[in-house]
């Protein structure tokens, strides 16, 4: 039971870290549809941009993450205006579109940062707290913290400001959205800034935790895509309770089946996905007639 | 076709005679470039032609190579007999790889096979028998007898003549019947179902295809390197090959050759600074979906496209010429009286929302039934429940007197079922010829393996659906748009293409929905007349129509649907002087002169 418990407590960090970047994805979705394959490399550079500040210009933990954070929404921004002309059109053309965007950003980065990694010091005293005989890392709590506050925030700004009420509209109906005086392409821009912002975060969160190096982003992006189909795409809650649950099952894996982890991360994913291809939450069907 | 045979027996005497030029380190190069090649070909089959999206082409790659390595060194099985195994067990991969295709498509299937395709790079950097983050060398060199296959001289002649042979055999499955088929399933899986394409099967034998292909390339890779390691199939390789078809046009597997031998020689000129290259063909790919999605293959016709509007060229003259009616087939009074199709109780729920609640008709033999309603009263849900796309809440569909309740469409179809869509669904990338070759097209994807063994009947066989392609477009008056896209054609052309797909199918029962929406008067004669010689000529025809002097003129029974329940059924004069009808469509205080003409508004 023990060792149950410090296992599940090992993967809520990463969990949350998982449940950011799938809110990331699931916010872009949800209003247009599409999934961004470069997001895992928006969460890299948010990653390195984070860790940059923090390291080298030596700015305090959180206004490095806030620098960061707004440098990368503006590499949303750009992803978003190139591949305008395709929005609403053809879809597949679009995921190849932000492939091609992470090919380029995966190179840039390893331009600007070089191909080895490096190591982030936790903000937080290290020593963990212990509490019933479990041992929780300080930091581990301000990633749970960060994470609520953010989702919260996303939360509040959809259902409670124009802005936001626009954007629910154009993803419930686009052509609706636009008949009615919204800015289809603005909102657009506004989600893939805040799903470019949400990486940037998740990635200067997941620094202390992890290794910072080119590959990052990959798995990162990728187990948070799983998160979002886990918990249903498009689905705010379902992003989150995905998150969490990936990240205990990359906890439980990493215990039993140590280097195969990955390989079964990966089989569980692609059972549930034929299982359930709608996940937790979701309420689309995949193929729409 | 001469220039075309001209243009590729020089390409094949240069590629003869290429490694006469070429120092020890270009052919080498020039040998890993052909394996890309044919990787890409694959790549090309799966996604572009089938429109499956498959990111782990470079896994296949790598189960080929890796299955050769470790069947040459483990079990010291000759190379020969390892290749075999090797892409028998591509295929089984292939067949893993692309069950989710079963259920999800586009972006989910993306990630899933992403996902797989790291599965395969994370087992193989474990596994023991894999030779972990080392991989396995010594390889041993293929052998045939009198050529030594360790100088990569004469390695070239054996990729060159295993590139010729399956770049010949991805073309010759493309033009011919299973191409055709995955194309129309890329292009619209839903009308590619309903004209009787196993849709669960093409997807399956697509993927099996890309995993041939790339087990062959490993296979070739393992003999040509004779080391295998697992940065060799990574996911930036994936990518790679990816950025190979994208920007030579992922939908022509010439396309897919030139963006293959392209890119990996701009990669071989900047093989000293890798990151700009990958800047370079990133941003190449992003720029080719955005402003030439067909890739470099697509090039030419898009400039002489640019080039023919420049010299004013204004559309075509292709005229549309009458329809010529079908021989009248002797009624078969022993089967006037049999029911063809039968709804039992049939309801549908759609969650809060009830579309049909307890609807029964029965349609006899050469019967033409309308079937009118106000808006939203469920008469698509009902087309949708009878053709299959909807299993039904509640009730039975007999087809035949076979109960064929929620089987797939393609079974339907299959069975003697056609149908037109409300909004046109006509197959986009394909000509109004092959729309119709594939509703001609018969023949079960399960037989594929005639593409293998028995090519000359394939030949024969597709060279017969032309010639009845060719009778089709007579009839309907349509040989002048044959060779055109649909969506360059008039909306009412376009309809007649849809009922001459829908009729080339050889249905018992034809669905019709909405045939005479967005058609002008003289249109909706024709149109009359063509349904009416169907008929004549021995099928079942049920339609879906608003315009009222249509269905009245046309339909034998009409059954009244509102808010998915029958409120009449009958002879079209007894249905015209129904209360229940006059109230459903215009309130109860008017008259049923002038009954609403006004065709559903198309979403």
């Amino acid at each position: 039971m023990q060792v149950f418990l410090q296992t599940v407590i090992g993967g809520v960090s990463l969990g949350a870290v998982y449940a950011l970047v799938a809110l990331g994805f699931s916010l872009v979705y949800r209003t247009m549809g599409l999934v961004n394959f470069a997001h895992g490399n928006v969460v890299t550079v948010g990653a390195y941009l984070a860790s940059t500040f923090y390291l080298s210009t030596k700015l305090p933990f959180a206004l490095a993450m806030v620098v960061a954070i707004g440098l990368t929404a503006a590499i949303g921004l750009v992803i978003e205006r190139v591949l305008r002309p395709l929005e609403n059109r053809d879809f597949d053309l679009m995921l190849i579109g932000t492939i091609g965007f992470g090919i380029v950003l995966d190179a840039l980065i390893i331009m600007v940062w070089g191909a080895t990694g490096r190591a982030v010091p936790s903000p937080v005293p290290s020593a963990p707290i212990e509490l019933f005989g479990l041992r929780i890392r300080t930091y581990d709590l301000v990633v749970l913290a960060i994470a609520a506050a953010a989702t919260v925030l996303l939360v509040l700004f959809l259902s409670r400001t124009k802005r936001g009420a626009a954007m629910q509209a154009v993803a419930m109906d686009h052509e609706a959205a636009t008949a009615v005086g919204i800015h289809v392409g603005r909102s657009n821009a506004i989600a893939f800034m805040i799903g470019a912002g949400l990486a940037a975060l998740a990635g200067g969160l997941v620094g202390p935790l992890l290794y910072v190096s080119p590959a990052l982003g990959g798995a990162l992006g990728i187990k948070g895509f799983a998160a979002a189909i886990l918990g249903g795409f498009g689905s705010i809650p379902g992003a989150i309770v995905g998150g969490l649950a990936i990240g205990i099952l990359d906890s439980f894996t990493a215990g039993h089946f140590q280097g195969y982890s990955e390989l079964v991360t990966f089989l569980v994913f692609t059972v549930i996905i034929m299982v359930r291809p709608t996940g937790v939450f979701g309420e689309r069907t995949v193929n729409r007639a | 076709m001469k220039q075309r045979i001209a243009v590729a027996g020089l390409i094949g005497l240069a590629l003869w005679f290429l490694p006469y030029g070429l120092d020890s380190y270009a052919i080498h190069v020039v040998n890993v470039i052909l394996i890309f090649a044919i990787l890409a070909i694959g790549l090309g089959l799966v996604m572009g032609v089938a429109g499956q999206v498959n990111l782990a082409q470079v896994a296949f790659f790598g189960v080929g190579a890796y299955a050769t390595a470790i069947l040459t060194t483990h079990q010291g099985l000759g190379f020969w007999v390892s290749a075999v195994l090797a892409v028998l067990a591509t295929v089984v991969v292939g067949v893993v790889v692309g069950t989710p295709a079963l259920r999800v498509q586009s972006h989910y299937l993306g990630i899933v096979t992403l996902g797989l395709a790291l599965a395969f790079t994370n087992w193989v950097t474990n596994a023991e028998i894999a030779g972990g983050a080392e991989g396995i060398s010594a390889i041993p060199a293929p052998t045939l007898p009198g050529i030594d296959l360790s100088s990569e001289y004469l390695y070239y002649y054996l990729e060159l003549a295993v590139f010729a042979v399956v770049l010949t055999f991805g073309l010759f499955v493309v033009r011919t019947g299973l191409g055709r088929r995955m194309r129309a399933m890329r292009d619209d899986a839903l009308a590619a179902g309903a004209l009787g394409a196993e849709v669960p099967v093409l997807r399956m034998t697509a993927f099996m295809l890309a995993s041939v292909y790339g087990g062959v390339a490993g296979v070739l890779y393992a003999g040509l390197i004779r080391y295998v390691a697992p940065e060799s199939f990574n996911i930036a390789n994936m990518f790679l090959l990816l950025g190979m078809v994208i920007i030579g046009g992922r939908q022509s597997l010439i396309g897919c050759v030139i963006g293959a031998v392209s890119l990996a020689l701009v990669r071989e000129a900047l093989v000293d600074h890798p990151t700009i290259a990958q800047v370079a063909y990133g941003s190449v790919v992003v720029l080719v979906v955005v402003f030439a999605p067909t890739g470099l293959a697509g090039l030419p016709t898009r400039i002489r496209a640019l080039l023919a509007r420049r010299r004013g060229h204004q559309g075509t003259a292709a005229q549309l010429q009458p329809f010529q009616p079908y021989e009248t087939s002797p009624a078969d009074d022993t089967r006037r009286t049999t029911a063809i199709l039968e709804v039992e109780h049939v309801s549908k729920q759609f969650r809060g929302l009830k579309a049909l609640d307890d609807v029964s008709l029965t349609v006899a033999d050469r019967e033409i039934r309308g079937i009118v309603g106000p808006n939203g009263s469920g008469k698509t849900t009902l087309f949708n429940v009878i053709s299959g796309l909807y299993r039904p809440t509640a009730g039975r569909v007999r087809f035949l007197g076979r109960d064929m309740t929620g089987q797939a469409p393609y079974r339907l179809a299959r069975a003697g079922m056609s149908r037109t869509f409300q909004n046109l669904r006509l197959f986009g990338d394909l000509t109004v010829e092959e729309n119709l070759l594939v509703a001609l097209d018969r023949s079960r994807t399960r037989q594929s393996w005639r593409y293998v063994l028995r090519p000359i009947s394939v030949l024969r066989r597709d060279r017969d659906l032309h010639r009845q392609a060719r009778e089709v477009l007579t009839r309907y008056g349509l040989t002048e748009f044959a060779g055109l896209a649909p969506k360059a054609l008039p909306y009412g052309i376009q309809r007649r293409v849809e009922i001459a797909r829908a009729v080339a199918a050889a249905p018992t029962l034809l669905l019709l929905d909405e045939p005479a929406a967005g058609l002008n008067g003289e249109e909706v004669r024709q149109l009359s007349e063509i349904v009416r010689s169907i008929r004549d000529s021995g099928l079942t025809v049920i339609i879906i129509e608003h315009n009222m002097g249509l269905v009245m003129s046309l339909c034998e029974q009409i059954t009244v649907l509102a808010s998915g329940r029958i409120i009449a059924e009958g002879r079209p004069d007894e249905v015209a002087r129904d209360a229940a009808v006059i109230e459903a469509y215009l309130g109860d205080s008017m008259t049923a002169d002038d009954l609403p003409t006004v065709p559903e508004v198309t979403r």
